[in-house]
């Protein structure tokens, strides 16, 4: 009755099957879950934010465009925007589709738990910062209006998400960001990164592979149809002119001191001699905090203290104590070499 | 009244905060280290600019150098090892011989003469004596060499430069370089393993730390690995190569419990741990001479004694369990045997067998008697001759007689490495277990890490048993 | 065993050796509680155990002590209690061990607070010993390892220190007994009021912020009349600590 092999044929029946049900994401058993929680509360709440941003940027859509922009069923959307005009959140035009006031709260409502989401797992959290979009995206349709004032107390009231984009308050208010894209900057101008979007996924993955971030200064040296080259902190970058116009700068007075000498710790070689400028803003929560207690802070002499062996972390002296850094910390440390 | 002004008070609090934006913290750092600067330069005069000085660096230069980091570090660490291994035999075989050939019949003696029942007698002092004094011979001279000669690397400052020449190894796998010497701890003593991650200040590398500390083969496991290595791996190759060969197998489940401690570190950083936040810093502290004396007293005291004294806790009702299960009926058969026959089927389909599950079931509080245990189990279910009775453990006198006693058990090669590899990968003691828990307080990561190691091994043992048995 | 008087203090009729009794961890009732913060790796344990006769484990290694540790020791016919806080960096952030330390100063009352720095890098732990001076103002500051900064030609002139720091300060090599005597001596003098501190208040803060503390301080004061470190909990405010909050909202903040 026994043989191995019908043994081990069971087990990999069983493991595959395991995988199929609890594999992530795409597992059947997380789908069964996902289809249990109210889903018309979901898609309506993505309608209302699709028409939000599409405002915002003075664009009417019509009941097509929402089709084609969700991943949702047509009868499911179709039956939520039903409930949605029922409950006076939308107004139909003809085809086009608008938000109402009540709606319009509604949208700023999920906007705001969304972007406070975000905040709060730039800052208390491990996740990756090419997650975040995600995990706020499902979160946002969880939270109550007490659970974001809450979330907004702990985060200590903040005014911008991680992207920079702003935070609308518990009253509706937001703050307006005022820049231009990037790919507009003209040559030899200077530019503080303010945002940086997050969709589309290629587009922002592409972007934070990059390693470029918010705060940082920019200025272009060069641009034509093709491609838009600047400095950031002492790197040269090249983009795509589609790629930059998804980032946002802030225009900077010429005679503005230019950073152009700026260089990263994990830069300095050994026997060189540097001082800290500052670090830099991709450097969030409790990591920025540990680095700034540490010593490493505006005006701090700092030299290479010991290699390793197999090439990170290198030990850095600060201020009298040797401390070993990974490579992607000291990368977001900036330095001036002496 | 006063309500509202306190409310005003945070109203105004946060209203600054807006104002003040994202640089607080920074902007009070950096005024901070200024005024810290202004203060030293009126106090301090250093003689020659340095900063540091130059012996240390001519340490650090040659212990992290490419040459020669890597081949100090496996040097001291096997040294460490061997010294501990072997270095235990003897005081282990004094302690022994004392406490389990000596006070253990004179106890027994004792008991008969005062008039203690059969039972009682047997209850105490074959059950909780016995497993305590054989933790204490076997746990105790290993763990009185192991962290005091740890302890000194550790106040040399030798392992602050360990865990930084191996970081990049453990950053791969999600994990922190201090990871290292937690491991390390860990071939000492799971519970001291983990006890020592409080150095590892980043929540999430602190958690895989705490969780993979048991595929370190510890203490408790060493002496069962080389016992079943010398026994039958070495008896399938010539004489000549017996003890090069079990030796080999022996280093083979330490390096591939070192491979289970990556993957799994791994896979939790990918996974479950991924939201805990996570941050690096080393300091690498100046070399300081360590007092010898002090140091070896203070590792004593805070060490060693401690988790012996936990162990003894432990391993005491574990003796009491042990002997209950020999020698209460069901029936007209013991509970040992009764479950053993109940596991059999399960423990045949990893390679293993009944015994061997029971003895890891009652041994939970120290690995340490689970050779004895599955001894006197077999001996109890076979019905050979050997042994000292229904719920006293015992150990052969050789190596030849333990493995006469396994044979006629129905052990076979496959069940020897599959109890090494079960041996490895198996829930931690109980003592771990519960400093587990004092360290995380949090059920599910106790929970996670005693049950993970199991359903490892289960599976493990299981396509080894299965593919052997295809190939046989 | 190495308890031999290797200090002028000892002998000097000031410190009375006799005196002295190191209660370990029998600390039932106490007259004091004294506080020992201070940097990891800079001794503190060390100083703790030469302290109180106990035997701490003290590794050359960044954070040994998480739990809190207490002992005691009576000198004088008056008992101090003493407390071993986590060593930090900073008490400024979020870490479970930097809000055990930054709690105890604050509400434990401590009557005296020790502050261990490493002499050699003074400047580096000036930054914790800065932030609890805004805290408390009966400190004293232990100028520990005070041999190996000797060692390094590092010369730290302790009058200029104390002066601009505002409290008195003590060299130590707690490994060695150096210095403890004295310690002891000033920690018994602070705890009596013989000695009074007028600690440091940080300064090179940008024009702003230092605005924002004033007025959130002035409040403060308005509130609680009676608090000494309004300032800090003004930083704590903008910093948006939850706990300070809480406290105020439950009406429970007596300092």
């Amino acid at each position: 009755m026994y043989s191995p092999v019908w043994a081990l044929s069971l087990f990999i029946g069983i493991s595959i099957l395991l995988f199929l049900l609890f594999r992530p994401e795409k597992g059947w058993f997380w789908a069964i879950r996902k289809s249990n929680i109210n889903n018309q509360k979901i898609v309506i709440e993505d309608i209302l934010k699709l028409l939000y941003h599409s405002e915002n940027q003075d664009k009417i859509l019509n009941i097509n465009d929402i089709t084609t922009s969700l991943n949702e069923p047509e009868s499911n959307i179709l039956e939520s925007v039903n409930e949605m005009a029922r409950h006076s959140l939308i107004l139909i035009e003809g085809e086009n589709v608008r938000l109402s006031e009540s709606g319009s709260d509604y949208a700023l409502r999920m906007v705001r738990a969304h972007r406070l989401w975000e905040k709060f797992l730039a800052e208390k959290t491990g996740f990756a910062e090419s997650d975040w979009h995600h995990i706020a995206e499902k979160k946002e349709h969880e939270l109550t209006d007490q659970d974001t004032d809450y979330l907004a107390s702990v985060l200590g009231n903040p005014q911008f998400d991680p992207h920079g984009d702003p935070i609308p308050t518990k009253t509706g208010k937001v703050a307006d960001i005022k820049g231009i894209a990037l790919s507009d900057l003209d040559v030899n101008h200077l530019g503080r990164i303010i945002h940086i979007k997050d969709k589309p996924d290629i587009i922002y993955k592409q972007i934070l592979a990059e390693n470029i971030h918010i705060g940082s200064q920019v200025r272009v040296v060069e641009k034509d149809s093709n491609r838009i080259v600047f400095h950031c902190e002492g790197e040269a970058f090249k983009l795509a002119p589609i790629i930059a116009a998804n980032i946002t700068v802030s225009l900077l007075k010429k005679e503005y001191i230019s950073e152009d000498n700026v260089a990263r710790l994990s830069m300095l070689n050994e026997n060189e001699y540097a001082t800290i400028i500052g670090i830099s803003k991709e450097m969030r929560g409790e990591s920025r905090r540990r680095l700034l207690d540490l010593g490493f802070v505006k005006g701090a002499n700092v030299k290479v203290d010991l290699l390793n062996p197999l090439g990170e972390p290198k030990a850095f002296l600060i201020k009298g104590t040797s401390i070993a850094l990974r490579n992607n910390q000291a990368s977001k440390i900036l330095i001036k070499k002496d | 009244m006063k309500k509202d002004n306190i409310e005003n008070l945070i109203a105004l609090s946060n209203d600054l905060r807006w104002q003040i934006g994202d640089d607080f913290h920074d902007n009070l750092t950096e005024g901070i280290y200024a005024d810290a600067a202004e203060i030293v330069s009126a106090a301090v005069h250093k003689k020659d600019e340095k900063g540091k000085l130059r012996f240390d660096a001519r340490i650090d230069k040659i212990i992290t150098s490419r040459t020669w980091g890597f081949p100090l570090m496996f040097l001291v660490l096997a040294t460490v090892l061997w010294l501990t291994i072997v270095g235990a035999n003897y005081p282990s075989a004094f302690l022994g011989n004392i406490l389990l050939d000596h006070i253990h019949p004179f106890l027994k003696t004792l008991a008969t003469n005062i008039g203690f029942p059969i039972w009682l007698n047997g209850f105490l002092i074959d059950g909780v004596y016995l497993a305590v004094a054989w933790v204490v011979a076997v746990m105790l001279p290993p763990m009185a060499i192991f962290f005091p000669l740890f302890t000194l690397l550790e106040d040399f400052g030798y392992l602050p430069r360990v865990a930084f020449n191996l970081d990049n190894l453990f950053k791969r796998a999600g994990a922190h370089g201090k990871q290292a010497l937690t491991m390390s701890m860990g071939f000492g003593c799971n519970a001291a393993g983990v006890v020592a991650t409080r150095i590892i200040d980043s929540p999430r590398e602190r958690l895989i730390a705490i969780i993979t500390n048991n595929f370190s083969l510890c203490n408790g496991r060493w002496p069962t690995q080389i016992l079943i290595a010398t026994i039958f791996v070495g008896a399938v190759v010539p004489q000549s190569f017996s003890g090069i060969a079990s030796l080999a197998a022996v280093i083979g489940i330490a390096v591939l419990g070192m491979g289970f401690m990556f993957l799994t570190s791994w896979a939790l950083s990918k996974t479950v741990l991924k939201g805990e936040v996570s941050t690096f810093n080393l300091e690498l502290p100046p070399y300081r001479p360590p007092r010898f004396w002090k140091t070896i007293y203070t590792s004593l005291i805070d060490r060693t004694l401690i988790v012996l004294w936990r162990a003894i806790v432990f391993a005491a009702p574990a003796g009491a369990v042990i002997w209950l299960i020999s020698n209460l009926h069901i029936g007209d058969i013991t509970i040992a045997a009764w479950t053993i026959d109940l596991f059999n089927p399960f423990g045949f389909l990893l390679g293993l067998n009944g015994v061997i599950l029971l003895a890891y079931v009652v041994a939970i509080p120290a690995n340490e008697i689970v050779i004895p245990t599955i001894l006197m189990l077999t001996v109890l279910v076979t019905g050979i001759s050997g042994g000292a009775g229904a719920g006293v453990m015992f150990e052969a006198d050789s190596a030849n007689a333990t493995g006469d006693i396994l044979r006629s058990g129905g052990w076979t090669l496959l069940t020897a490495i599959n109890l090494m590899l079960f041996s490895l990968l198996h829930n931690p003691c109980s003592t771990t277990i519960y400093t587990i828990y004092k360290e995380t307080k949090s059920v599910k990561w106790t929970v996670v890490a005693s049950i993970l190691p199991v359903i490892m091994g289960f599976v493990v043992t299981f396509l080894v048993a299965q593919i052997w048995r295809i190939l046989a | 065993m190495d308890t031999l008087p290797k200090s002028a203090c000892e002998a000097c009729p000031q410190f009375n050796a006799n005196g002295l009794k190191k209660l370990g961890i029998n600390t039932t009732e106490f007259d004091f509680v004294v506080a020992l913060a201070g940097n990891p790796n800079t001794g503190k344990s060390t100083v703790f155990n030469s302290l109180t006769g106990l035997k701490q484990h003290t590794g050359n290694w960044p954070g040994k002590t998480v739990t809190r540790a207490e002992g005691g020791f009576e000198y004088n016919n008056q008992k101090f209690k003493l407390v071993d806080l986590p060593g930090t960096y900073s008490l400024l952030s979020t870490s479970e061990d930097e809000e055990v330390a930054r709690n105890f100063i604050l509400f434990g009352k401590p009557s005296v607070t020790i502050i261990v720095v490493d002499a050699s890098r003074l400047e580096r732990n000036l930054n914790l010993v800065l932030q609890v001076l805004e805290i408390t103002d009966r400190a004293v500051l232990c100028l520990n390892l005070i041999d190996e900064a000797e060692r390094n030609n590092i010369e730290v002139d302790t009058r200029s220190l104390a002066r601009d720091l505002g409290i008195p300060v003590v060299a130590t090599s707690a490994r060695y007994y150096r210095g403890i005597p004295e310690l002891i001596q000033t920690v018994s003098d602070l705890a009596n009021g013989r000695i009074h501190c007028k600690p440091h208040r940080i300064k090179n803060i940008p024009e702003n912020i230092e605005k924002a503390v004033q007025k959130l301080s002035i409040e403060l004061k308005k509130e609680f009349p009676e608090i000494p470190n309004s300032r800090w909990i003004a930083f704590r405010l903008l910093e948006g600590d939850r706990h300070i909050i809480e406290l105020l909202r439950k009406g429970e903040f007596v300092i």
